[in-house]
């Protein structure tokens, strides 16, 4: 089931595509279908064990533990290891149900996103194609499988962020989260390899509950490759950057993939290899030290935006550096917090982001400057968005304050353990939770709570320059665009109230991160404690500091902009290219001759290195045959027209000795009996010597002066260099030695018929055994005929060069990120003061 | 225009020669031949085209088709691995034994299918590079006589613009 779900997942996307969606009014109804089915099947078939797990709580524990729901697998390619195999438990299920819900819930908001694009239909493909590869990821159960979904999502989530190809921005974000996150991919894949080949399974089942990973001696290599795979998929610092830039994708692709899905898979991954990997101080103080960072940076960064998305953008950061932290330690409260953490996170975080989308569809901005009083013009959606982001201050009594609590109360059990990590994060926390609480309250009043201009102007009616800069509604968003949100925040203003029957759920997810039964459980109410003391402290911090906002976004803005990781990037990244600029004048800049010299050069020198290690005894041919009349016949001709070809003055008459070369050389074959090489060598002359003529008659007489004494020295010298190479290699190949050592032409002459069901050898090598190699050798001819291709039809100009664009100024991007051009935006002293 | 042998030898000769390259990628698993030696050979025929015909006619035949079937000879041999890939490993050969009423026993396998693939690449390399370089020559030349503009000569059809129109009949219509 859990292979056909994915399946299914991936024909509704393409079934989506098909059918044109923009132009089906019931298009996002029928989108949302199969991943609200793939909820329900979840549900249903986790429910029985949930139920068992929870009559069994007492005594036995092995379905808390590590019990799967469901097993399956699949032969892929046993040679290499691969298989599909995948595994339904604890975590899975959460993940798999914030996937499929959430999803569930965009793909019915997309319709209406994107009323009326053209490319909805792509869109769909590219989103469906993208949960596909989540669910992939979240319920496999080897590592290798795992990657293959990963790299997945990385490359559906280029294409939804690129999906405005048009725009500069886009393109330039999506190139820039894809550069790092398939970077990080390429570091997962190395550490993974290295996790699968030290602990001799790659089914991840098994590595979870082998002991003493952590005392392996590459266990340090392993921790940091799978934390660069982890930490560049999940934005933590220094590569958090990457999430804010890709918010130049469609709003319902930022809220899939940029809060509620994508960058939680390095937190999934983390989760998942926890019982295996996290016994070991460099676990605690490598995730501890990147997800405070993280957690601190997005907190404190967020208040400064002005675009909505950007402000959640950063605030999505923040809150995988929170769970980051946490996932640091291994308490049973820590692992019980992450797991509450995702889901009030997936559940405040994703309608808000669809919520900014609506904002934008319905005023055509997003910009906090212009926007107000939203709350007469938008009244449900600015309903949803109050309770999304009192959530996500964590205000009592909603799904977000038991996340914090969770968070605060398993930070503050290890500090009272006397463990300073555990002090250092509860007060990171501590600091983190007041920004949230800033945010959050920014969000709300300047978006939707403060008096709209409509009001001002009622009663003034004078203030025309605020009038054209705000935004009015213009486009009432739909029933069932609005429905998208409400229906998630609505199960997270449930859940708290729910969190007896949810119970079991959460422990089951936290039971599979910890590797043992957890039996912490999560609460509204703990009592008065000094944990609730700092939360209600964070949050009268945290309005202290709303109150001063426009001192600390000032403050903010006057940060050097060389500190921004997106200008560091770009500045490598040109870097690189210089250096590609460089390289290329140095090796190809100069003449066809000189080209051709490095070329030879470099074949030669490493042989010629090699070839010192052979004593000249070893070079001895193995059979001492004199040349008889007809060789003899053939070398002078070669050696003869050679010389003519060099010394002749004219092109034809040098087209013509070349070509006797090739035909001499064609005859050895012939005396050899190597009709194949014969026939190739004999076709390639004819073709290049008629083909030269042709060119040669046509082209002006060389009139340029002869050529300098030295350049003659050194071609001379490369072309005996190159001569004596292939001498060299040849009477090394048919040296005694290496004829009595083991050959594998012995292999290919009795295999041949037999097993390549071919006589002719040269042909069975080049196209059965050899056919890895065939393959690499017709791609090479392509992409010749590329290059020919370029060369003979670019009229002759300069090209221009590589370099990309350049990252705007923090101000002008937060300007173009927004889908619509804007007039003119109030300078920000003036409406911030005026609240 | 082309002296009158070429244009004979052309009529004759191309299709033999078409011919013979199919003859020899069939026969290469067993005799000497295979989709490299057969590719130049068909490139051979095209070549002969060029001369006899000039690369402005021949490219316009065959030009649409060429980069494409680069890409679609690149796609044949990698589904002939991928067949293989489906069998136990990539590029493993899967053959075929069919007894046929007419042709008598015949054995297709993966590989005869790959040097298909090879056959298409190497023959629209070539005469993509045989096209590429008399246009280039062409061009050249005709920059040398200083007749002609140095644009591209395919863009515009051989039959030039009438140039001598009588300038009333312009303006009537």
């Amino acid at each position: 089931m859990l292979a056909a779900s994915i399946s299914l997942i991936i024909i509704s996307g393409v079934i989506l595509y098909w059918i044109r969606p923009h132009k089906r009014p019931w298009a996002g109804w029928l989108a949302a279908l199969p991943p609200l089915a793939v909820t329900v099947w979840q549900v249903s078939a986790a429910l029985p064990f949930l139920r068992g797990a929870a009559g069994t709580e007492a005594g036995s524990t092995s379905a808390l533990q590590n019990g799967a729901i469901i097993v399956e697998q699949y032969r892929w390619i046993e040679s290499l290891g691969l298989e599909l195999s995948f595994r339904l438990d604890g975590l899975s299920l959460l993940f798999g149900l914030v996937i499929s819900g959430v999803g569930a819930a965009v793909a019915l908001y997309t319709h209406y996103y994107l009323e009326d694009d053209e490319r909805q239909g792509y869109f769909y493909l590219s989103l469906f194609a993208f949960m596909a590869s989540m669910l992939g990821l979240v319920w496999a159960d080897n590592l290798l499988t795992l990657f293959v979904f990963w790299e997945g999502t990385s490359v559906t989530s280029y294409l939804l962020i690129g999906y405005s190809h048009q725009s500069a921005i886009a393109r330039g974000g999506a190139r820039n989260a894809f550069i790092v996150t398939a970077g990080g991919g390429l570091a997962l894949i190395a550490g993974m390899i290295l996790l699968g080949q030290q602990s001799g399974t790659y089914t991840i089942s098994e590595i979870v509950t082998r002991p003493g990973l952590t005392e392996l001696e590459l266990y340090p290599a392993i921790l940091v490759l799978v934390l660069l795979g982890a930490f560049t998929k999940s934005a933590q610092f220094p590569f958090h950057w990457w999430l804010p830039g890709a918010m130049a994708a469609p709003t319902p692709a930022s809220a899939y993939l940029h809060s509620a899905t994508m960058v939680k898979a390095g937190i999934y991954l983390l989760a998942r290899l926890h019982p295996a990997l996290s016994d070991h101080p460099m676990w605690l103080w490598a995730l501890l030290t990147f997800g405070g960072i993280t957690m601190l940076l997005g907190a404190v960064t967020a208040v400064r935006h002005w675009d909505m998305k950007a402000l959640l953008a950063y605030a999505t950061v923040s809150q995988l550096g929170v769970l980051t932290t946490l996932l640091a330690f291994r308490s049973e409260a820590a692992v019980l917090a992450v797991v509450v953490g995702i889901l009030a996170h997936a559940l405040y975080k994703g309608p808000l982001f669809l919520v900014a989308g609506i904002v934008d569809h319905a005023t055509g901005t997003r910009d906090l400057r212009r926007l107000a009083g939203l709350r007469q013009s938008l009244p449900v959606t600015t309903a949803v968005a109050l309770l999304a982001a009192l959530s996500m201050a964590g205000i009592p009594p909603l799904f977000g304050f038991v996340a914090k609590e969770s968070l605060l109360e398993s930070l503050f059990e290890s500090a009272r353990h006397g463990s300073l990590a555990g002090w250092i994060a509860f007060g990171a926390a501590a600091v983190a939770g007041a920004f949230f609480v800033t945010y959050s309250l920014t969000l709300m009043w300047e978006a939707f709570l403060r008096p709209g201009a409509n009001a001002e102007t009622d009663t003034s009616g004078q203030d025309n320059a605020a009038q054209v800069a705000q935004a009015t509604v213009h486009h009432a968003p739909a029933a069932p665009f609005v429905a998208a949100p409400l229906a998630l925040v609505a199960l997270g203003t449930i859940a708290p109230f729910a969190l007896k029957p949810l119970d079991t759920f959460l422990t089951s997810s936290a039971a599979s991160i910890s590797g043992a039964p957890v039996h912490k459980h999560a609460a509204l109410w703990h009592g008065f404690t000094p944990v609730l003391l700092t939360s209600l402290l964070a949050i009268a911090a945290g309005v202290w500091l709303f109150l001063n906002r426009s001192f600390l976004r000032r403050t903010l803005a006057q940060l050097p902009e060389n500190l921004r990781g997106v200008v560091i990037f770009q500045k490598t990244l040109d870097g690189i290219y210089g250096l590609g600029q460089i390289t290329a004048r140095f090796s190809q800049g100069y003449t066809l001759a000189s080209q051709a010299a490095i070329v030879l050069l470099a074949a030669f020198v490493p042989v010629a290195v090699a070839l010192r290690q052979v004593a000249p005894n070893d070079l001895l041919p193995a059979t001492s045959v004199l040349p008889g009349a007809p060789e003899t016949i053939l070398i002078l001709m070669t050696v003869v027209s050679a010389y003519v070809t060099v010394r002749v003055r004219t092109s034809l008459g040098a087209i013509i000795s070349l070509g006797v070369v090739g035909v001499s050389v064609t005859l050895f074959y012939v005396f050899f009996s190597a009709p194949d090489l014969a026939l190739t060598q004999l076709l390639i002359e004819v073709l290049t010597v008629v083909l030269l003529v042709l060119v040669f008659t046509k082209l002006p007489p060389d009139t340029r002066p002869p050529m300098q004494r030295l350049k003659q020295a050194r071609n001379v010298l490369v072309a005996l260099a190159a001569g004596a190479f292939g001498f060299f290699l040849v009477l090394f190949n048919t040296s005694a030695k290496l004829q009595s050592a083991q050959s594998i032409s012995g292999y290919f002459l009795h295999n041949a018929v037999p097993a390549g069901h071919g006589s002719n050898v040269v042909n069975v090598i080049l196209v059965d055994f050899r056919a890895f190699d065939t393959m690499g050798e017709i791609t090479v001819l392509a992409l010749a005929a590329l290059g020919g291709y370029a060369l003979l039809n670019a009229p002759r100009v300069n090209l221009p060069t590589a370099r990309s664009l350049r990252p705007q100024s923090e101000s002008a991007e937060s300007q173009q990120v927004e889908s619509t051009d804007v007039a003119e935006a109030p300078k920000t002293g003036s409406t911030v003061e005026a609240d | 225009m082309p002296e009158l042998y070429l244009r004979l030898l052309n009529r004759i000769l191309t299709p033999v020669l078409l011919l013979l390259a199919f003859y020899l990628l069939f026969r290469g698993h067993n005799l000497p031949g295979g989709g490299f030696i057969a590719g130049l050979m068909a490139a051979a025929a095209f070549q002969l085209q060029i001369l006899s015909r000039g690369h402005v006619r021949v490219r316009r035949t065959i030009g649409p088709y060429l980069n494409s079937s680069i890409g679609l000879g690149l796609a044949v041999a990698i589904c002939a691995g991928i067949v293989g890939l489906m069998e136990g490993t990539f590029f493993k050969g899967v053959w075929l034994s069919l007894d046929l009423p007419l042709l008598g026993y015949l054995k297709l396998g993966t590989p005869v299918i790959f040097d298909l693939g090879v056959f298409l690449v190497v023959v629209s390399v070539a005469t993509s590079y045989l096209l590429g370089l008399s246009r280039a020559s062409d061009t050249s030349a005709r920059l040398r006589e200083g007749s002609a503009s140095p644009v591209r000569s395919d863009i515009h059809t051989t039959d030039r613009p009438e140039l001598n129109v009588d300038p009333t009949r312009r303006a009537d219509s």
